[in-house]
């Protein structure tokens, strides 16, 4: 469960007392110079108590004595990067989690959400946005910026054609698609045949089978079909 | 009278180098920040005559230099990301390894306050 620490508390069996608790944020960072800024930038709320880690094992020691409220974390946290501490996280905290870094990329950003990350920010934020986003995901707000959920669309759609693509593709024999590979490369029925060693007749029926299955009018159609399919799927492997 | 602080100026790209050189600077410096790449960084150094320049990005550096150079200003580029402090001595950068905070601090410290001329 995530940790919110009693800060002071006054008076005793609460009657003419109170108490004030302070969320305990994770800031796990490499980079000195952001665990600097963050703490200072937080020290400013009193509500707020920061612990850092500097790599996977110093997080996975803070998560040992206790888990945080809200984490932080950099996509580029040693020795094998962010997405590795969302998951830990994820596994046994109920913390809420925020990845960071320099340069988003719309995989970036779509990793560590499915690792479980609770939000992406760029590290060129301000700190009152930092605090911001920080209050945002603590009440249960998703951290994302304008640009880094433009990002993540991108991804979602990229991914749903990629499956629709998939799906496309699987309604083709072996057969289908080692002709379809030829026509992708420009070859002509004959020479298509004669590569597969069998009659032109044949090459010519899996070609309608082929247009029908893939619901596309033309053998070019079907050629572009599958020129796009094979970048997609080389670039999901990459 | 107590002398007023020296003056340094953070052009920044990442606005939380700010923070972090506040919290190291607070009782040795006045720290004024202004976002980097809004351009005529050396108009605005001119303007505000700081003792001392911080910039974390490498362009704008390369443009301070010269001037900064010309007025005996100490100059530091942060490569945050790179982890590493480059510090304009004698025209020429001399790069250092390791960019925390209190390398930093230290610096800008032996360029403010330090003996002798070489450090600028």
């Amino acid at each position: 469960m995530a940790k919110t620490t009693t800060l002071w508390q006054k008076g005793v069996g609460g009657r003419g007392g109170y108490k004030l608790s302070r969320t305990r944020i994770l800031i796990a960072d490499p980079l000195t110079i952001f665990r600097a800024a963050v703490v200072h930038v937080l020290v400013r709320e009193s509500d707020l108590e920061v612990v850092e880690a500097a790599n996977f094992d110093e997080v996975a020691a803070q998560v040992g004595s206790a888990c945080p409220a809200i984490a932080l974390i950099d996509l580029e946290l040693p020795p094998n990067g962010g997405v590795e501490a969302v998951s830990l996280l994820s596994r046994l905290c109920s913390t809420r989690m925020i990845v960071w870094s320099f340069a988003p990329t719309r995989e970036s950003v779509l990793a560590a959400v499915r690792a479980g990350a609770d939000g992406y920010l760029h590290k060129e934020i301000s700190p009152a946005g930092l605090v911001r986003s920080l209050r945002g995901v603590a009440n249960g707000e998703a951290a994302l910026s304008r640009d880094l959920a433009t990002l993540m669309i991108d991804a979602i759609h990229s991914l749903e054609q990629r499956d629709r693509t998939r799906e496309r593709m699987s309604v083709l024999s072996l057969r289908e698609r080692e002709i379809l590979d030829h026509v992708a490369t420009g070859a002509r029925n004959r020479q298509i045949a004669v590569a597969l060693t069998i009659s032109e007749f044949t090459v010519k029926r899996h070609m309608q089978n082929i247009l029908r299955k893939l619901e596309v009018p033309t053998r070019r159609a079907a050629a572009d079909f599958y020129r796009t399919a094979q970048a997609e799927l080389l670039e999901s492997a990459v | 009278m107590s002398r007023p602080q020296p003056l340094v100026a953070v052009l920044y790209r990442v606005p939380l180098l700010c923070e972090a050189l506040s919290s190291v600077l607070d009782d040795i410096a006045h720290v004024q920040a202004f976002p980097a790449r809004r351009g005529d960084p050396v108009g605005l150094l001119r303007s505000i005559r700081p003792d001392a320049v911080v910039v974390d990005d490498r362009d704008e550096a390369e443009s301070a230099r010269r001037w900064a150079k010309r007025h005996h200003v100490a100059l530091v580029h942060v490569a945050v990301r790179e982890q590493t402090i480059d510090i304009l001595r004698n025209g020429c950068w001399e790069q250092r390894p390791g960019a925390t905070v209190e390398s930093l601090r230290n610096a800008l410290a032996e360029s403010l306050f330090g003996r002798g001329d070489e450090a600028r």
